[in-house]
């Protein structure tokens, strides 16, 4: 008898990379290092994000988008954050700056690691790469290394020129939002994919909600519009960007995100939450589940929200 | 606001400033498009339709050629698909940012919640202590690369008064002059020469290449230069004749009111 058939395992099969909003929740700890993809109003998983927030995780480091929006202070505005690491966070003309953001880093609640969204692709490369830091030449002459003392200036050994090392950004979730996936992990994006393929391979584990999941056979028609192969969970979650847009499928709900920003600024202005609360309450503690929400926001509003 | 401006009248202050923007573009040049920055997308767009087929136009992160589009409406935000439809390429964002050779040829316009007279820009925030901010700015964003990379940039505002045009920043995003010292640019080894003008709605102002500080080159049309001078956080030396800005011609403006800006933005 050879010893091969002592071994009695299960059957070798390739596995399933889908997952539940709740399981990718699980994933993340109180003090992890959190990054969430997509660019200001577009492209955010925020189905993860308010389980993030009705989970009651706190003192994460929140990794935002080179030029993140709101959902980054919806996380602060819930009291999820202890850092903030991200060259802006805000809604362009619905917010110049995040309400929550603007009144945490006014009075120190948050700690900003202020960078340019060069040193944070850079901080991304490094952390990438394995590498403790990638140098760059912007930045000397600034304040930036005084704000951020996590910035050194050195003299490269090469041609003895000034230059900045930023330090490697490692992150150990990255939670993205993508229009496709299949059930292996592949994600296909539409549009220009924002910085959401420098985060992931920035990423120790990577999540992706998806519009749709699309079939393997799908995926193989077409390799070269993977963008980011092989991911640790795939998050079925139709509309899941929302009240931020999806690329190809709905457009940014303005009026929703004017209802965050008005509670938020209240927050701000006033030193009151009344209003900030009732907007969580309403569309993130109470709905139990991302179809909840759903309703809560209401069908016809949704279906107002198609690009054409 | 009425789709058909009389173009008759004048320039306005935010007209003048797009018609300054264009006429100091080239054929060739590379320039963003921002969203909510109705101003300087003005100015790139107007050069772009006036003097420039061989600029290169980035717009809500694609590479776009405008030329042949009867009109552009400008689009809220920068990831609008609307505004991806003349696309020929996509900058994926982080790609985007390692490929800093294409600024060889970058023309970049800077804002800031204060700008010194030695063309430092400060988005950051305005208070002594960082750590507790009397207003917190929006960050960096993109601009302490951008001007340090691009081969020409300048500084922008839309509000001139002494709370932003102020004699010191209180923290340095964007480095224009330093601290006004002999060699500041060069010891640091930042490949430009440093930003170009202040552009405001009131004025416009160069930098006195002995002094590096900001100097009166031009007032726009009915402004006078005591105004200016009420109106302006730092002093600044007055030539014993200011010329006037030299802003849209009759051609220029009826394409920013019919092709660029119908919805009025700079009205």
């Amino acid at each position: 008898m050879s010893g091969d058939d002592a071994v009695v395992s299960a059957p070798l099969e390739r596995h399933s990379h889908v997952a539940e909003v709740v399981s990718v929740v699980d994933a993340i700890q109180d003090g992890m290092t959190v990054a969430i993809g997509g660019f200001i109003n577009s492209g955010h998983p925020m189905a993860i994000i308010r389980e993030l927030v009705r989970a009651g995780r706190r003192d994460l480091t929140v990794v935002g988008a080179a030029s993140a929006g709101l959902e980054v202070d919806m996380l602060i505005a819930a009291g999820c954050v202890a850092t903030v690491m991200t060259p802006y966070v805000g809604g362009e003309g619905i917010a110049a700056v995040g309400p929550a953001f603007r009144r945490a880093a006014q009075c120190g609640e948050i700690e900003v690691v202020e960078l340019d969204e060069a040193h944070y692709y850079a901080g991304l490369r490094a952390s990438a790469q394995r590498l403790p830091f990638n140098p760059w030449r912007a930045g000397v002459g600034t304040s930036l290394p005084e704000v951020n003392p996590r910035l050194k200036l050195f003299r490269d050994p090469v041609n003895d020129e000034l230059l900045l090392a930023v330090p490697a950004i490692e992150i150990d979730v990255s939670l993205l939002h993508a229009a496709f996936g299949d059930i292996y992990g592949n994600v296909r994006h539409n549009g220009t994919r924002y910085g959401d393929i420098a985060i992931s391979a920035a990423s120790e584990r990577s999540f992706v909600s998806v519009e749709r999941v699309i079939t393997p056979e799908t995926t193989r028609a077409n390799p070269l519009a993977t963008s980011i192969d092989g991911v640790e969970g795939i998050v079925r979650a139709t509309f899941g960007a929302h009240p931020f847009a999806a690329e190809g499928f709905y457009r940014p709900d303005e009026e929703h995100l004017r209802e965050y920003v008005m509670a938020a600024s209240d927050w701000l202005k006033s030193g009151s939450r009344t209003a900030l609360d009732d907007y969580l309450g309403r569309y993130v503690l109470t709905p139990k589940d991302h179809a909840e929400y759903l309703d809560v926001v209401g069908f016809r509003r949704i279906l107002g929200l198609y690009e054409f | 606001m009425s789709l058909q401006p009389t173009l008759s009248e004048p320039a306005t202050a935010k007209e003048t400033m797009a018609g300054v923007i264009a006429h100091d573009l080239r054929d060739g040049e590379w320039v963003e498009v921002g969203a909510n920055l109705p101003v300087p997308r003005a100015g790139a767009l107007l050069a772009h339709l006036t003097r420039g087929p061989n600029m290169t136009v980035m717009m809500a992160m694609t590479k776009a050629y405008l030329r042949d589009e009867p009109v552009l409406d400008e689009y809220e935000y920068i990831t609008d698909v609307g505004a991806m439809r003349w696309a020929e390429a996509y900058y994926q964002h982080d790609v985007l940012l390692s490929q800093q050779r294409r600024r060889a040829k970058g023309v970049f316009f800077c804002g800031g919640v204060q700008i010194d007279r030695h063309g430092n820009s400060n988005l950051i925030g305005v208070g002594k202590d960082y750590r507790k901010l009397d207003f917190r700015g929006p960050g960096p964003i993109g601009t302490t690369n951008a001007t340090a990379q691009s081969r020409r940039w300048h500084l922008i505002t839309t509000t001139h008064d002494p709370r932003v045009l102020v004699e010191r920043v209180d923290f340095v995003s964007a480095v224009g002059y330093g601290d006004g010292s002999d060699g500041f640019r060069s010891a640091l080894g930042l490949p430009n020469d440093g930003p170009t003008y202040i552009i405001t709605p009131l004025c416009v102002f160069d930098f006195d290449p002995r002094t590096r500080s900001a100097r009166l080159a031009s007032v726009h049309v009915g402004v006078t230069v005591d105004e200016v001078i009420a109106a302006t956080g730092f002093e600044f030396p007055v030539g014993p004749e200011v010329p006037a800005t030299v802003g849209p011609t009759d051609e220029e403006l009826e394409i920013l009111r019919t092709r660029i800006d119908r919805r009025g933005s700079l009205r």
